[in-house]
């Protein structure tokens, strides 16, 4: 396949040449200025790559910034709603950030390369909130996205291939730590994260490398059952997971057309992020106490686990009364818990002291006409799927 | 950790003094921290050359100031010799006029009686902390209906007129009405005096009333001379609430506000000493009070914006000349230049000034306001030489090229345009002392150099100043105040938001 790189809209990532030629359905899916594989073959064969074997995801455009300076930690603590004071070298937080009024811009994940340098990977462009909030910290920010290769490996045998790759003792890496390694040649940071609630890891690499590395990992994996995966699978592994996204269950802050749509992180199931016992200021800080203080939360992300097996997509959420308390932000049928799952905005009480008695109503196409749902549904927690395996050190080796 | 202070003033300026003043008479202990030698901020004899005198809800707050004073009048130089007098009594001013513009008397009091209306309808909301409009407290919204109920008082017609001259900008007005250039351009320069608009720019009369609000809303009415010159003001001032028991430090540079938990503990000075107090007020401008004395660190982002965008960039510059004689100005007796004379001789003359300072340059002939102060009162001589005191509107704050490089050009203008008025004026002169807006940021620690500590703008008067999220004198850090003139009303010599800011304070301790 020619493509003539100078016409393209979209820039292409540095596995394009790979992901492209193991794109069989040619389905892409636009991301943040890049364009990426949707689907490869089908998604239910990604999707299970990622539960049973070991699922490969390009994950180039999520924006990544380099923050760099002797205030570094110290900016990184104010930025966050975290406590990140006793944040140690080569580990990696997620994170929220909020804005003055309290509301959260996005998450991400924080690594700490060293004290005085850090990089923040998340999906909406930072670039202005960044040095905005940065002034007065005599910082260098950067923005590096397209100057790291990154890729997803995720699933139970994935430390398998990673070692066989040439990662050694990868086992002993705990979640949210990161570690270099020189494998080929050429050097690659592997942390133990991911968005798939499983065993995974991600690989940052510089983008010369990313063929070379794409090809030895698929090589690697070969007996391991080892599939890239496209969008589609990842949105179905990150319901399971109870993972938020950002523009799907809340709208960001730099987004948001209408005041009202911002959300605080107590709304979003993101309260244990937010430590207002930390000793230091933190953007957002004085509206998250009065917020908590004055109980004037008015929402709640909740996991609902509904009657039936019709995944409730964009569903209106009725109490007993018929009146309308919340919206489904993303909704499943789980094909490895066999339960049809989604994660939905509630207006309080409903989702915190009412737990019973909520309704969805759903639309279900049947050729051509909309049979019309009402079904039962249980609150229940976010985090629908996450094995023992997930967090365990060292990790399942195969 | 024993606490010796109820409040710690940052900087002594005139607003810092009243401010103390009336928290003194409310018998808190209050220190004054001042990084200058002498108290008075930018109200020094270096600087100003003629004040209002502070208003009766100022006055009877504070003790008793004994100060001399005479009314001063605006004479707009002709360089026809037909020069303008104006003195802000009505039988005086419509003798000239009839004289000199015979077609714009009736048109002139007009106008005044309109403006006047005006600005004591604004000024009437210049006493008290502005309403805030989000926190749905009952006497913020009966505040705001108050600020309404007042303009809508006023009558209908006043009314319209009042919300279609708000926004507009001098010119437009004085064009319609007057014939006489040089009138025009003497009421332009009164309105864009000190600010970063021309006569042209949107809003420039809104800076006019507010002139006007505090020159007994008299278009040329209510400046004074006093004897001494500004510095007896300030030494009155500064006499008064050390009588009251305020201690007062000079040449005490603070460098920081020690912040614990969101709450003011003290200050930390330069050489590193910390003096506690559960109360702070900055009488600093909006920026140097956020950025430098509390820290980014202590402020949210869309906070820290706002202030980045708050527009504070001086316009006027300062010459001081010592004379060796007095020099003859065409048709001006000596004792006329104790007077406030100024050099804006037409509504094209300001705007084409102000585009060289739109860009950052030097125009070759400026706007001017000058006096010899000492030819009524030889307390303002300089080794018993007089001094003219000039001052530039227009001359920016980071000139093009650097002021450094720029100062002799801009005294050359200055003298050349002189010329025209005082043909012998560069033999009169022994010394000269340039301050530019620079030099008025780094000497007397206003960021940008502006006399108002930031523009008198819509956007940044009222519940809007200095920023939305800051304004009733608070700041984010409970127990850190602001009373300078970043406050509302702004800036000049009213003593208003020291006053002001006394009351919030006394409010919460």
């Amino acid at each position: 396949m020619n493509i003539d790189l100078t016409q393209a809209a979209l820039k292409f990532t540095p596995f394009h040449n790979r992901t492209s030629r193991a794109c069989r359905t040619n389905s892409w899916y636009r991301w943040s200025g890049y364009t990426v594989v949707a689907e490869y073959s089908t998604t239910e064969l990604e999707y299970t790559a990622t539960r049973n074997g070991t699922s490969v995801m390009d994950l180039t455009p999520m924006y990544k910034y380099e923050i760099k300076g002797e205030r570094a930690k110290e900016f990184i603590n104010y930025f966050v709603t975290r406590d990140l004071s006793e944040m140690k070298d080569n580990t990696v937080a997620y994170v929220i950030w909020c804005n003055e009024a309290g509301k959260v811009v996005d998450d991400g994940t924080v690594f700490c390369l060293n004290q005085n340098e850090f990089k923040i990977c998340c999906a909406v462009k930072m670039q202005t909130w960044l040095k905005d909030s940065a002034e007065g910290f005599d910082l260098d920010i950067n923005d590096v996205t397209d100057d790291i290769a990154a890729l997803s490996v995720q699933g139970p045998t994935s430390c398998s291939v990673l070692k066989n790759y040439g990662a050694t003792n990868l086992e002993s890496l705990k979640p949210f730590e990161s570690k270099d390694f020189t494998i080929d040649g050429y050097s690659v940071l592997i942390s133990r994260t991911g968005f798939t609630g499983d065993l995974g890891y991600e690989l940052w690499t510089n983008p010369e490398n990313a063929e070379k590395m794409w090809d030895s990992l698929m090589e690697s994996g070969k007996h391991l059952k080892i599939r890239p995966m496209g969008m589609h699978a990842l949105e179905m592994v990150r319901i399971e997971a109870g993972f938020i996204q950002t523009g799907t269950d809340f709208v960001s802050t730099e987004h948001a057309l209408r005041p009202v749509r911002m959300r605080s992180p107590y709304e979003i199931g993101m309260g244990w992020l937010v430590h207002l016992t930390k000793k230091d200021y933190f953007i957002g800080k004085r509206a998250l106490k009065a917020e908590k203080e004055n109980g004037t939360t008015e929402r709640v992300l909740v996991g609902l686990d509904i009657e039936g097996d019709k995944p409730a997509h964009g569903a209106v959420i009725y109490n007993k009364k018929k009146e309308d308390v919340g919206i489904v932000t993303a909704a499943l049928w789980s094909p490895t818990l066999k339960r049809n799952i989604a994660i939905a905005s509630l207006m309080r009480p409903y989702g915190t002291k009412i737990k019973d008695d909520i309704f969805v109503e759903i639309y279900h196409p049947e050729e051509l006409e909309y049979k019309k749902i009402w079904a039962t549904c249980k609150v229940v927690k976010r985090q629908f799927y996450s094995p023992e395996r997930r967090n365990m050190v060292p990790a399942e080796v195969y | 950790m024993s606490i010796k202070y109820d409040v710690i003033i940052v900087g002594g300026g005139h607003n810092a003094l009243i401010c103390a003043n009336v928290l003194a008479k409310k018998n808190k202990k209050v220190l004054i921290c001042e990084a200058r030698e002498t108290c008075g901020g930018l109200l020094t004899n270096d600087l100003t050359n003629f004040t209002p005198s502070f208003s009766n809800k100022v006055k009877s707050e504070i003790d008793n100031i004994s100060v001399d004073h005479s009314s001063v009048s605006t004479i707009a130089l002709s360089e026809t010799g037909h020069h303008l007098k104006l003195t802000g009594n009505i039988y005086e001013d419509k003798k000239t006029l009839e004289q000199l513009a015979p077609e714009d008397v009736d048109r002139y009091f007009k106008l005044q009686k309109k403006l006047s209306l005006f600005s004591k309808t604004l000024g009437s909301f210049m006493h008290s902390s502005p309403p805030r409009i989000l926190h749905k407290s009952f006497s913020d919204y009966f505040k705001l209906f108050k600020l309404g109920l007042n303009v809508r008082l006023m009558g209908r017609n006043s009314f319209n007129e009042f919300a279609r001259m708000i926004g507009l900008n001098i010119a437009d007005e004085l064009e319609d009405n007057f014939k006489n250039t040089l009138l025009q351009g003497l009421i332009s320069h009164d309105a864009i005096t000190g600010s970063n608009l021309g006569p042209r720019s949107p809003g420039s009369l809104i800076n006019l009333l507010f002139r006007m609000a505090n020159h007994d809303n008299s278009l040329f009415g209510g400046i004074q001379q006093v004897k001494g010159g500004v510095n007896a003001v300030m030494k009155s001032l500064e006499e008064n609430v050390i009588k009251r028991g305020v201690e007062i430090k000079t040449s005490s540079s603070v460098k920081r506000c020690i912040i614990e938990n969101d709450q003011v503990k003290g200050i930390e000075l330069d050489d590193g000493t910390s003096i506690h107090a559960n109360t702070v007020i900055s009488s600093a401008d909006p920026k140097s009070t956020y950025l430098c004395l509390l820290g980014a660190e202590h402020l949210d982002t869309d906070f820290k914006r706002r202030i980045k965008h708050y527009r504070a960039k001086g316009r006027v510059s300062k010459l001081q000349l010592v004379l060796s004689k007095i020099p003859q100005f065409t048709n001006l007796e000596s004792k006329d230049l104790s007077q406030r004379l100024v050099i804006s001789p037409s509504i094209d003359y300001i705007e084409e000034n102000f585009n060289y300072s739109k860009f950052e340059n030097l125009s070759p002939e400026p706007i001017l306001e000058l006096s010899v102060p000492s030819v009524e009162d030889e307390l303002l001589c300089h080794n018993g030489n007089h001094i003219m005191n000039v001052q530039i509107q227009y001359a920016p704050f980071n000139v093009k090229g650097g002021w450094e490089n720029k100062k002799a050009e801009c005294i050359n203008n200055v003298l050349t345009t002189l010329e025209k008025y005082a043909p012998e004026i560069r033999s009169c002169i022994l010394e000269q002392e340039f301050i530019s807006p620079n030099d008025i940021e780094k000497n007397f620690n206003v960021s940008g150099g502006h006399w108002h500590h930031g523009e008198i703008q819509i956007d940044q008067l009222f519940m809007l100043r200095p920023i939305p999220g800051a304004a009733q004198y608070k700041t984010p850090v409970s127990g850190l105040y602001m009373c300078g003139a970043g406050t509302h009303p702004g800036g000049g010599m009213t003593g208003i938001p020291g006053k002001n800011a006394a009351h919030e304070v006394l409010k919460n301790i």
